[in-house]
């Protein structure tokens, strides 16, 4: 079996006259946490459930674990696991009833228990789900995404709508899951997210993907990846900054601050010491600010990734 | 796989007390409060007779009207109080006797006054009089009828008002049940995308519907047979018939009211919705299909229309089947028409159903 877990090549998805997906393709590795990041209505959901088995695309290939989704979507069901976008599970069933009956449709499946242990549930064994609170219910729903022990797990949206504690709790048990050598693919609109989770960003919008590496090399793709913020107790010329290795258009900001966009922080910060030891002059406050995915973005798409 | 399905689907429309609730409930309650009326025997009418004759003729003729089974004689002498009476609405008939109620000297009319709301009853209590009346004028100018009526009431079994109504409930609880609870569940499931959910999963969308199918009329017939009992033990409801017969129609008909609510369900946006529309569609059904009063007191049109409503042959063939207990195979058409609606119905369900 090849190191490749998904492959996706010219995936097309159209509703009526509007294209969903718009022939994308990639790969994603064995053991990778692969985020697939954009605005609401890019398309990362349709795409996601074309390559579960969920829908039918109209065009193009998506392979998981070399079997074909387009083909024989219940094999593929049967060995990944699945987070749905807002689904709930039945309000009258005990958590573990529930996952016991999830169980039973996979041809291999945990015992509720060690799943309910998993992600810190085990009080709430014998409780419905209309009792547990918004971060429990999705910890929940990652428990039932792993009722057959899949090797790729598919997270739409995972902590959309929880608050920062609940997030970082679900941040916590998806490094878990990947620890265990699971390869997870990710949705998500929060750039947090995926710059902290995932190995690699596919960005996604109006149903194409626009770039796809690193979050640290995406970064770096960008014309101007670092701002330098500086003050110091000497007066400053802006022809000087503007002189110093990588600085383009510096400017002066809430009186004594000078912030210089840089294309290399390697390039700069040495000049930028240099200049200063030169001077006599020291510091009085030095910060490099790096960009972020949300700057990737504008600078890829032209939109703010928040609606 | 179907089997854990159909326990959880149990467990599931168990544990919603409140369905259950209904379920049970509303047909019994409807077997109380028509208990509380008394179908089966008229109440006589009383009529206020002032008898300003009174000679032999007028003593007679009271007497007379006094031995028919639906009347019931009051014989005052006080006219204005009595007029007062019916038009204060104390009481409803009045029969005034003229002075000289004489066969020799050509008497005046009798009078009947009445209260004009009571619309049933006057035709009844006039149409009473003046035939009695006619029969008393050939017999004082002794001309023999040339006509008469014999009548003979057949009646195989004495069926109460009850009995009629039991096999009504029975078919109304099982299809309110299926229709509302099947269509608000699947809307449910919709709404909260658990539906989508179990398409992510290997199981055949097919076996998930099966199982819902197979709860929902083990469901049923247990809610058929806690009627039953009630209907029988509590109210004292008379079955002739065989009461296996009642299985095999039940899940006939109900096949068709659980594609009913798979549509219901499919059509509504949210769980209110689908139990509006399934209200919407149980309603006339429940009160033209004849569950409580016989379908055909309808207009001819009409009563013609709703013979081919889902809920009408299923009534007819109970009926038949428990009242003049006759065998299955007597009802053809009914079977026909059950078997229509589940092929038809069936066809529309899967057509409208939708995932999301």
């Amino acid at each position: 079996m090849s190191d490749d877990v998904i492959q996706v090549q010219g995936l097309v998805k159209r509703f009526g006259a509007l294209t969903a997906v718009a022939g994308v393709s990639f790969t994603v590795q064995r053991g990778e946490i692969f985020g697939i990041l954009g605005p609401n209505g890019a398309g990362k959901t349709t795409m996601l459930e074309c390559i579960e088995g969920l829908q039918k695309a109209d065009a193009g290939k998506a392979l998981v674990l070399d079997m074909n989704a387009l083909e024989h979507p219940e094999r593929v069901k049967d060995r990944v696991g699945v987070q749905l976008q807002a689904s709930a599970y039945f309000e009258r069933l005990t958590l573990t009833e529930i996952l016991n009956l999830f169980g039973k449709m996979y041809s291999r499946r945990v015992a509720p228990e060690v799943l309910l242990e998993m992600v810190e549930l085990s009080d709430k064994a014998h409780a419905t789900v209309k009792v547990l609170s918004g971060g429990q219910k999705q910890r929940f729903t990652l428990a039932a995404s792993l009722v057959n022990d899949p090797e790729v797990v598919f997270l739409d949206e995972p902590t959309t709508g929880l608050d920062p504690q609940a997030r970082r709790n679900v941040w916590e048990l998806i490094q878990r899951m990947h620890a265990e050598g699971r390869t997870i693919v990710l949705t998500t609109h929060y750039m947090e997210e995926a710059q902290h989770l995932c190995g690699r960003v596919a960005v996604m919008d109006a149903g194409a993907i626009v770039a796809l590496d690193s979050p640290a090399e995406l970064i770096r793709g960008l014309p101007i990846p670092f701002q330098i913020r500086l003050s110091t107790s000497i007066p400053v010329l802006m022809g000087e900054l503007e002189g110093l290795a990588g600085v383009q258009q510096p400017v002066r900001q809430d009186g004594d601050y000078y912030v210089m966009p840089s294309i290399s922080a390697e390039a700069t910060l040495p000049a930028l010491l240099q200049w200063l030891n030169d001077k006599g002059a020291s510091p009085l406050h030095l910060e490099v600010i790096s960009a972020t995915l949300e700057d990737v973005f504008l600078e890829l798409t032209g939109k703010e990734l928040r609606d | 796989m179907l089997l854990p399905l159909i326990l959880a689907n149990l467990k599931l429309i168990y544990r919603d007390r409140q369905a259950a609730f209904w379920a049970i409930a509303f047909p019994l309650i409807f077997l109380l409060i028509f208990g509380l009326f008394n179908f089966n025997d008229l109440n006589p009418v009383e009529v206020v007779v002032v008898d300003h004759a009174d000679n032999e003729l007028s003593s007679g003729l009271i007497a007379d009207l006094d031995a028919l089974e639906l009347l019931e004689l009051v014989v005052i002498t006080d006219e204005g109080a009595a007029r007062q009476a019916v038009s204060d609405g104390d009481s409803n008939y009045l029969l005034i006797i003229p002075e000289g109620l004489d066969p020799a000297a050509d008497p005046d009319d009798l009078t009947l006054i009445y209260d004009e709301s009571q619309l049933q009853s006057n035709q009844l209590v006039e149409g009473l009089i003046r035939r009695f009346l006619d029969g008393a004028n050939l017999r004082i100018q002794g001309v023999e009828p040339l006509l008469g009526l014999q009548s003979e009431g057949i009646q195989g079994r004495p069926v109460k008002y009850f009995d009629f109504l039991l096999p009504g409930l029975i078919g109304m609880g099982v299809m309110t049940f299926s229709i509302i609870g099947m269509g608000t569940t699947i809307a449910q499931y919709r709404q909260q995308r658990i539906l989508r959910r179990i398409q992510a999963t290997p199981l055949k969308v097919r076996t998930f519907f099966i199982s819902q199918v197979l709860a929902w009329l083990v469901l049923s017939l247990v809610q058929t047979a806690i009627i039953m009992t009630a209907g029988t033990i509590i109210f004292s409801a008379t079955i002739y018939g065989n009461y296996f017969w009642v299985l095999p129609l039940v899940i006939l008909a109900n096949l068709t009211f659980l594609n009913l609510g798979f549509i219901v369900g499919s059509l509504s946006k949210s769980v209110q919705a689908a139990s509006g529309l399934g209200n919407l569609l149980t309603m006339p059904m429940m009160f033209f299909s004849g569950v409580f009063f016989p379908a055909d007191s309808l207009p001819s049109a009409m009563s013609y229309a709703v013979k081919y409503l889902p809920l009408t042959p299923l009534l007819e063939a109970l009926r038949g089947v428990l009242l003049d207990a006759q065998p299955l195979w007597d009802f053809p058409m009914q079977l026909a028409l059950l078997m229509g609606w589940v092929v038809v119905t069936g066809v529309v369900a899967v057509k409208t159903f939708k995932f999301e």
